[in-house]
């Protein structure tokens, strides 16, 4: 005999809880955690190489990557702790796998931790890491309709960073659609151009996540 | 994919719940996923079958019930079916997803 059992529980609860724990330890430490989301090749290495080189916080970064440590590997050459989180097969990065990586990292006086989740527009937008913000990016040879065909990811991101400018010269890129889609589906994001190759925009990038920073001390 | 990685969630929660209250086998899964999550109901369901050999969720049916997206106002309270990012009837751009973000587990059919 079968008898129904209602649960009415989110599937995702364990990782919810590890994400809002992280969240709350966090928040008493005052330290911002970033979760940088974009295809594979958007440039998100690139952006931290450049905004480590020489910085105005003190950050570490967690890599999440399917396999090798080779952006662990470009991390750490700016000096910066880091972590390379391997999923073997996963498309995104957990909460769990967050925290367990945290765990091995000094986390005294750190002001940021990027967390560069692994290259998908898709499903790392849907899982929580415990983070104060999503940071999308999109980069020029990607083309200008992303946003409305990953509308999940843009919808959620507190800043979205059209990446690569220095090749708009080259490519047919409608800069117009482009920032039209992302207002339409996300009027509050903070919208930046930049291109770590050549420096453009990377001051305001910086001033962006320096007054996240200041806001988040306790 | 990430219907694997949901599956393999909704197994662990389902084995530590029947531990606890001593279900013998678990009949039917039902599940409520709403329609922004970007989850294919047919890898769901083939997932499962694969996730649960073994367990006492084997050969057990998956359910799906789709949540339609619906969107909110804050501001005045309007909802509508989709996803605009506009009110309809204010003009206000204080939009939040009201449905459609759903990833729950609504209940269960078991052998005690």
């Amino acid at each position: 005999m079968s008898r129904r059992i209602a649960i009415q529980r989110s599937v995702m609860a364990a990782d919810e809880k590890i994400a809002e724990k992280i969240r709350k330890d966090l928040s008493k430490k005052g330290v911002l955690m970033l979760n940088l989301i974009g295809s594979p090749g958007s440039g998100k290495t690139a952006l931290l190489e450049w905004t480590l080189k020489d910085p105005l916080f003190r950050s570490v970064v967690l890599e999440g990557d399917v396999a090798t440590s080779r952006d662990a590997e470009r991390i750490a050459r700016t000096g910066t702790p880091v972590v390379q989180i391997n999923t073997r097969g996963g498309c995104h990065l957990e909460a769990n796998l967050v925290e367990k990586a945290l765990e091995s990292l000094e986390m005294d006086g750190v002001d940021v931790i990027f967390v560069e989740n692994v290259g998908n527009l898709v499903c790392p937008a849907e899982f929580d890491l415990g983070e104060d913000y999503k940071v999308a990016l999109c980069s020029v040879p990607e083309g200008p309709d992303k946003p409305l065909k990953y509308p999940h990811l843009f919808m959620r991101a507190e800043a979205v960073l059209l990446t690569k400018v220095d090749l708009l010269e080259h490519l047919d890129f409608d800069r117009d659609l482009f920032w039209k889609d992302v207002k339409e589906l996300n009027p509050r994001a903070e919208r930046l151009e930049v291109s770590p190759l050549r420096g453009d925009g990377m001051s305001d990038w910086v001033s962006l996540v320096q007054g996240w920073v200041k806001a988040k001390r306790p | 994919m990430h219907e694997l990685s949901l599956v393999g969630a909704v197994v662990e929660s389902l084995e530590e719940m029947a531990r606890e209250k001593g279900w013998k086998k678990v009949t039917k899964v039902t599940l409520r996923i709403g329609r922004m999550r970007q989850v294919i109901p047919e890898v769901m369901v083939f997932s499962f079958s694969v996730v649960t050999e073994g367990t006492i969720m084997e050969g057990s049916s998956l359910e799906i019930l789709e949540v339609p997206v619906t969107s909110r106002c804050s501001f005045c309270g309007e909802e509508w079916e989709g996803l605009s990012f506009l009110c309809p009837r204010c003009g206000s751009g204080q939009v939040e997803t009201a449905s459609g973000m759903e990833l729950d587990l609504e209940s269960v059919e078991v052998e005690e």
